[in-house]
């Protein structure tokens, strides 16, 4: 049975065509499975968790920390706080271990090919503790100027880098990041939205401090996503928010922590998204996720190239670790009018800025149009994708 | 709610077409109504916020009556400059005033268009309209 009889949206069509989703990078669509394993736990075991002793919340306790214990076994990790997303995840390594651990004086290395999601949290931080922040650059070619990189590690406590560039595609050779910060005493925190869903990483191999990413882009639902945590850095992070579920005991003079996970999780957490999340990934793991991607950056760089052959210029190179992200700009029509005309045809694109502005900066470009390929995407939409590119072309351009 | 007899016409043609790229077709071809506002001339006061591109407008008064120049770079937006143009260019103020935003929605265009767009024609139209106000 072929991965898109799996999902049922790809079934419909728009303005009377039939869907081709290409806006993957933005958000993936989400196989039956996970569509009914949510709807399964509010029919029949809803419940807060971690608080009674009754049937219903046993279940849905249970049905929560397995998502906990699939993250961890599933990207080997020793601690994984599940999170609102990447975003929120970025957010508590801020607050929790910046706000802790980081002081007058201390650097923090950022990229310019990082998500704003990665930026702006680090940027508030910055004025607070005055903390300098330093820009690591982006070259001609879409990749990070490494040497810039190792210089600028001086006094660096924190080095963020993005795993996966969600406009350009490009993988970084996080292998030789991580290291070079580690030789300089600096801890490591990887923006894996992009990465985690078009590659296996096993976190603890990666050497990283912490992996932030969201289940969205994974084929789960939206919501939900997770911080992997280093074992020793976990213990030197403090509370971010306080409420119910994170503490051991509350008096009026003061509380006490959990001082696993729970610590970083205050409040009702994402039940039903827990359980859709542990879907997906059940479904991802009967798949041959490494075929996959060979076949979708397959797809990207013949889209690549087609455009290219156009005079259409593409920004990203589409090697075979990258993922299947292909950024362009029309040459003579306007991206939004592009992406209006492509939806008019039931093709999904996406345009902007996609929140990644210093990128676009450096590139010297206001924005892009997207085309971002997952799972479910064929060759032949691909094809679709040019052909139409072609007629807008012809007719508009 | 009634229109200028102009852009009731135009609402019209708009709903015998079926096909969305046709209709879209329809908007960019309206931007040949839009009064050009010089980029030179484009500052922060006269940007349309929540546009994905460059949107600005400008009003003033020519013999009593409304004069409204725009620019934009996205060929849809200019479009729906056009049509905007169209229905309120040579109206008193306090006539233009009275315009509905709806009409967009009633020729099939916003909800052809993405949610950032369907606000950004909104901040377009109430920025003209909050332009217009200070005339009266
Ligand atoms: C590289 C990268 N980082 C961070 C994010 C933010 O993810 P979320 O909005 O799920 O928190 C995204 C999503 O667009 C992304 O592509």
């Amino acid at each position: 049975m072929a991965i898109r009889d799996d999902f049922p949206i790809l079934k419909r069509e728009v303005n009377g065509f039939p869907l081709i989703y290409l806006d993957n990078a933005a958000t993936t669509q989400k196989p039956q499975v996970v569509i009914d394993a949510m709807n399964e736990y509010y029919t029949s075991s809803n419940a807060n968790v971690h608080r009674a002793v009754h049937t219903l919340a046993g279940e849905a306790t249970e049905g929560y920390e397995s998502c906990r214990n699939i993250l961890k076994s599933w990207f080997n990790a020793d601690r994984a706080v599940l999170t609102s997303g990447t975003t929120e995840a970025i957010n508590l390594v801020a607050h929790a271990w910046g706000r802790a651990n980081l002081t007058d004086g201390d650097v923090i290395v950022l990229t310019e090919m990082e998500h704003h999601s990665d930026i702006v949290p680090w940027q508030m931080l910055a004025e607070e503790r005055n903390v300098e922040l330093r820009y690591v650059p982006v070259m001609e070619d879409f990749t990070l100027d490494m040497d810039a990189y190792a210089a600028s590690l001086e006094d660096a406590k924190l080095v963020c880098v993005v795993h996966t560039s969600n406009v350009l595609g490009v993988r970084n050779p996080l292998e030789e990041i991580i290291e070079l910060a580690h030789s300089n005493d600096a801890l490591v925190l990887v923006d894996a939205a992009q990465g985690v869903p078009h590659e296996r990483i096993d976190f603890k191999e990666s050497g990283a401090d912490f992996m932030a990413f969201s289940a969205h882009k994974m084929c789960g639902p939206t919501g939900i996503g997770a911080l992997l945590i280093d074992a020793d850095v976990f213990e030197t992070m403090q509370p971010f928010m306080g409420g119910g579920d994170m503490i051991e005991t509350v008096t009026i003079t003061g509380s006490t922590y959990q001082t696993n996970e729970h610590k970083f999780e205050a409040g009702t957490p994402r039940i039903a998204e827990a359980i859709g999340w542990c879907a997906a990934f059940d479904w991802m793991a009967t798949l041959d996720l490494k075929k996959e991607h060979k076949r979708l950056i397959g797809i990207a760089r013949w889209v690549a190239e087609q455009l290219r052959e156009m005079d259409i210029p593409v920004y990203g190179r589409h090697e075979a670790k990258d993922s299947a992200v292909v950024s362009f700009l029309h040459p003579s029509i306007h991206s939004e009018d592009l992406a209006h005309l492509f939806d008019s045809r039931g093709f999904a694109v996406r345009t902007g800025h996609h929140c990644a502005q210093p990128l676009l900066t450096r590139l010297g470009i206001s924005g892009t149009v997207r085309a971002s390929f997952y799972l479910y995407n064929t060759m032949d939409e691909a094809k679709q994708f040019i052909e139409q590119l072609k007629d807008i072309t012809e007719r508009f351009g | 709610m009634t229109y200028p007899a102009e852009l009731s016409e135009l609402i019209e043609e708009f709903k015998d077409v079926e096909d969305k790229m046709e209709r879209l077709e329809m908007v960019f071809d309206m931007a040949d109504e839009v009064v050009p506002f010089p980029a030179e001339q484009w500052t922060n006061q006269t940007k349309v916020q929540g546009c994905q591109s460059e949107a600005h407008v400008h009003v003033q008064l020519e013999d009593g009556k409304v004069l409204l120049l725009s620019g934009a770079d996205a060929k849809l937006v200019q479009g729906l400059m056009g049509i905007l143009t169209l229905a309120i260019n040579g109206s008193a103020p306090a006539q233009a005033l009275l315009l509905s935003p709806d009409f967009a929605e009633e020729m099939g265009i916003l909800n052809s268009l993405s949610p950032s767009r369907s606000n950004g024609f909104r901040n377009m139209f109430d920025k003209v309209m909050k332009d217009i106000r200070q005339f009266v």
